[in-house]
């Protein structure tokens, strides 16, 4: 026995041969039986710029995770306005593992999610404001501390505004400052809201 | 004005947050180290002070200082037997577990990425021939790829620097090296036994042909990628692999967080990440 070598292109040639790579092919190609198949269809519309509706479509009927899992990753690099409304949708999802897929997923999207941030943080369903706030966690956008101060000041909800006071512990600054000693005397009978800004508030001042 | 030295407090911070993105975890001894890079890229962007750097490394949209601090908190470089543990495992645990369980006589592949000058590849070649028995029974294809033709060039003639064999045992290195003037020349044999090709892992189009394979190491390469290029680099991966295939990353490198497609195995030398064998 011993070491040998194949022509990788010759596979790629039997590959192209057996199913059509054009868009319209790829999108039939999400439906078929085999996950393999729905996974590299998937994943090569990633170069067909209309393709997040019928991938969104996908996504809500997927039960293979893996297919799923690559579905997420193909909306984000497309990341326009479709996908990022079939992503939000996921948050109002009953299944734990889509909503936590769609929450990382919308991370890697700071510029398309920006915009109705405000709204999600304003949702009448406050586990969807506790996602939304998740979302921020490591979201890369100059707003993030600006959003959470909107969180903590206004939001009724008690398990919201300590998921994003949490947070502020991390990312706060002076400009928080306020806002959190407002959020304490909100919730004056929350022992965990009173020692999540007192952290929060001790580690502004040290920095 | 000089910058103030990073407090204890900002450490943590920064320490916590870079293992986050990352997964490069950085112990106490490594604090000068850390602190001196941050304290530079603090004066390379006149961010004034550590929270204002810290704000932008964490918000900034294109991530472009995070990649560049992690540029420079890592090492880039490549030689042979380079992170030894893994091909240990190769031979103790990978193969033996794949070879048990496969149902045809087909070869055995294995894909190197990136190839970089060809050393991972060779070693994988090299620790085979001197370490594992199943190579007098099975066909092994070693393919070893990188998106730059002329790393790829350099691969195939396989010619060594000092720096590049230091840490080869002398006896692998007079058996399979011709020492000439400031080089190190690999033998035919082993130049022979690995395909180095081009591919960019990013192009769906690319990629496409690149599976079926038993084994895939991609070593220190994902942490120069952003958060996307590493879930598509992962999706990439898991369809290039057959069930039950094993994938081997750095270190310093995590696939829990950028992908759940795999299952975690902690093998008695490494910890790699595997594809589920009923995956389909």
């Amino acid at each position: 026995m011993a070491f040998i070598k194949q022509h990788i292109t010759e596979t790629v040639e039997q590959c192209e041969r057996k199913q059509g790579r054009d868009c319209f092919s790829l999108e039939l190609q999400l439906s078929d039986p085999s996950p393999s198949s729905r996974r590299w269809a998937a994943r090569d519309l990633a170069e067909c710029p209309n393709a997040s509706a019928a991938l969104v479509e996908q996504l809500q009927r997927e039960e293979d995770r893996s297919v799923r899992e690559i579905i997420l990753t193909t909306l984000t690099h497309l990341g326009d306005e479709e996908a990022v409304a079939g992503l939000v949708n996921c948050l109002r999802s009953e299944d734990a593992s889509l909503r936590n897929e769609a929450i990382e997923a919308m991370k890697l999207l700071p510029d398309e999610v920006a915009p109705i941030m405000g709204q999600l943080l304003k949702d009448a369903d406050p586990d969807v404001r506790i996602f939304a706030v998740n979302v921020l966690e490591s979201l890369r956008h100059k707003q993030v501390e600006e959003w959470l101060n909107e969180v903590i000041e206004h939001d009724a909800h008690v398990n919201v505004c300590a998921t994003a006071v949490d947070l502020l512990g991390e990312v706060g600054t002076s400009y928080s400052w306020e806002a959190l000693e407002k959020l304490k005397a909100r919730f004056p009978d929350e022992p965990y809201i009173r020692f999540a800004t007192d952290l929060a508030l001790k580690r502004i001042s040290a920095s | 004005m000089a910058t103030k030295p990073i407090s204890l407090e900002n450490f943590l911070k920064f320490r916590e947050f870079f293992y986050r993105k990352t997964g490069i975890q950085f112990e106490d001894s490594k604090r000068y180290f850390v602190d001196k890079r941050l304290i530079e890229r603090i004066e390379a962007t006149d961010s004034g002070n550590f929270r204002n750097y810290f704000i932008t490394l964490r918000f900034e949209t294109t991530g472009e200082e995070l990649q560049l601090l992690t540029n420079l908190m890592t090492v880039n470089e490549t030689y042979f037997f380079r992170e030894e543990y893994q091909f240990k495992s190769l031979v103790n645990s990978i193969l033996p577990e794949i070879t048990a369980h496969k149902k045809d006589n087909r070869p055995l592949r294995i894909w190197s990425m990136p190839s970089s000058s060809g050393e991972e590849a060779y070693s994988i070649a090299m620790y085979l021939l001197e370490y594992w028995p199943g190579i007098n029974q099975w066909d092994v294809e070693i393919i070893s790829s990188d998106i730059d033709t002329s790393i790829l060039a350099k691969a195939r003639l396989g010619k060594f620097s000092d720096r590049s064999i230091q840490n080869l045992p002398k006896n692998l290195l007079n058996k399979y090296f011709r020492h000439n003037g400031d080089d190190y020349q690999i033998c035919d044999d082993l130049r022979n036994s690995v395909e180095f090709t081009r591919v960019n892992l990013m192009k769906p189009t690319e990629v496409r042909g690149y599976r079926e394979f038993d084994v895939i190491f991609c070593r220190n390469l994902l942490i120069y990628f952003d958060d996307l290029s590493r879930r598509q680099a992962a999706d990439t991966f898991f369809d290039g692999l057959n069930p039950g295939g094993f994938l081997c990353l750095g270190h310093s490198e995590s696939m829990s967080r950028i992908s759940s497609l795999y299952q975690v195995r902690k093998l008695a030398d490494s910890v790699v990440y595997q594809k589920s064998r009923e995956a389909r």
